[in-house]
């Protein structure tokens, strides 16, 4: 007995944005493994992967990135920081507030960036929207992840915001660089 | 670090889909309640996990033991007072009990890490979310997770290169930028080759999926663990 069975493929455009939201989140998965020790404080790369995804992607296929990024430490690829995976990790341990907010700063990041779904090509976007794409992303990754801290740590929430007070100012150097990067012209025609 | 290890375990031989919901379940009951018998309780049922399992606690523990060693540091933040006494007993054992809460939530975690391959949890995701969102995490997923390993590869590579210049003399505001630069662009032309890749192979929204079995002895996991999702409900 023949089969037959019609083949729906994706279009071109869906393609482009889905392997961008893929090798987003590999590389924010890859940049977690790296950070530079400062003093007492550790530089951590991990939000550059939600400031680019949010950025050339939009709110739809950035947070599809850091949707994947979350999901694959879950399914167990030893993608958060340290080589860390499981959903313990997410939902019990105390950064793990930060990761979903990293989820949703890519949302905002690139909702506000873009203005839609659909996203423009980064030239486009002008430096104080750029500013405040990224620092509302990294206000709401703080709004989620202090008090996500908080309460699996019993922590008082003064105590839990004071502990991650020295981490703030770094944050917005990454948010300054990355900006760099995009107005030095790095993704031009991305 | 803890990984899928092949075998015929009892956890090895469940579906992805109700050990998935078992884990999430069973994380809203761990945290619900910070009592010391509620943590006993919660650690005797993942202990049975890792059984389930055939994983050695002491294996778990040796693995998580970064994340462990943070975490043992926060009744101690929690009981540092700025005047005398210095240090206050009862906001420290408060916060000893709310971290007590995470170990058996990383057990079960660690019981499903090493009895689910990650093509099984893919599936499962792709099963659970219907239609295209489904498929695109799905296929998203699978992408990654054989991705990951090249991006890092990238990476450390653009960072020994940088080291290898003197980068460490740099500025870091240079060393970063340089880092997230030439990152960022070998996992763009990545995501070109990929795309190209993806469009000659006819990638289509509708492909062969693995498998999954969802049998009889799923049923009393995935029934535990919807009891256990609701069990904040019930007042103790």
């Amino acid at each position: 007995m023949a089969t037959e069975q019609s083949v729906d493929l994706v279009d071109d455009e869906t393609v482009g944005l889905f392997t961008k939201a893929v090798l987003l989140a590999a590389l924010t998965a890859g940049l977690a493994q790296l950070s530079i020790p400062i003093g007492p404080v550790v530089f951590s790369l991990q939000p550059f992967g939600m400031f680019f995804a949010g950025l050339l992607l939009g709110p739809l296929w950035g947070g599809v990135a850091l949707l994947l990024y979350l999901l694959v430490g879950i399914a167990g690829a030893p993608v958060f920081s340290n080589g860390t995976a499981g959903i313990g990790y997410v939902i019990a341990g105390k950064t793990g507030g930060f990761l979903v907010g990293f989820l949703v700063g890519a949302v905002v990041a690139g909702a506000i960036a873009h203005r839609g779904i659909a996203p423009k090509p980064v030239a486009d976007l002008s430096v104080p929207v750029q500013v405040v794409a990224l620092t509302a992303a990294v206000a709401v990754v703080y709004a989620i992840g202090i008090p996500w801290m908080a309460v699996v740590t019993g922590l008082p929430f003064a105590r839990a915001a004071a502990l991650m007070a020295p981490y703030i100012p770094l944050d917005l150097l990454k948010l300054g660089i990355a900006i760099a990067i995009v107005q030095g012209g790095y993704l031009a025609g991305r | 670090m803890l990984s899928y290890r092949p075998g015929s375990t009892v956890a090895h031989r469940l579906d992805p889909r109700s050990k998935l919901l078992f884990q999430f379940g069973f994380a809203i009951a761990a945290v619900a309640h910070p009592t010391l018998p509620w943590l006993v309780g919660t650690t005797a049922f993942a202990l049975c996990a890792l059984a389930a399992a055939r994983l050695s606690p002491l294996a778990v523990l040796r693995s998580y033991r970064i994340v462990l060693a943070v975490l043992a540091l926060a009744p101690f933040v929690a009981g540092v007072a700025p005047g005398p006494p210095w240090f206050r007993v009862d906001p420290a054992l408060r916060s000893a009990l709310h971290v007590g809460r995470i170990l058996p939530v990383l057990l079960v975690s660690a019981a499903y890490l090493t009895s689910t391959p990650v093509r099984d949890t893919r599936a499962a995701v792709q099963r659970l979310i219907p239609g295209k969102p489904g498929q695109i995490l799905g296929i998203g997923m699978a992408l990654v997770v054989r991705l990951f390993p090249l991006v890092l590869a990238d990476v450390r590579e653009v960072r020994d290169a940088i080291h290898a210049r003197g980068g460490e003399a740099r500025p870091l505001r240079d060393r970063v930028r340089l880092l997230a630069v030439r990152s960022l662009e070998r996992t763009l032309d990545r995501s070109d080759r990929l795309s190209v890749a993806l469009r000659a192979r006819c990638f289509a929204w509708n492909p062969t999926l693995p498998p999954l079995a969802f049998d009889r002895r799923d049923y009393p996991v995935l029934a535990v663990g919807i009891a256990l999702a609701v069990s904040p409900l019930v007042s103790v």
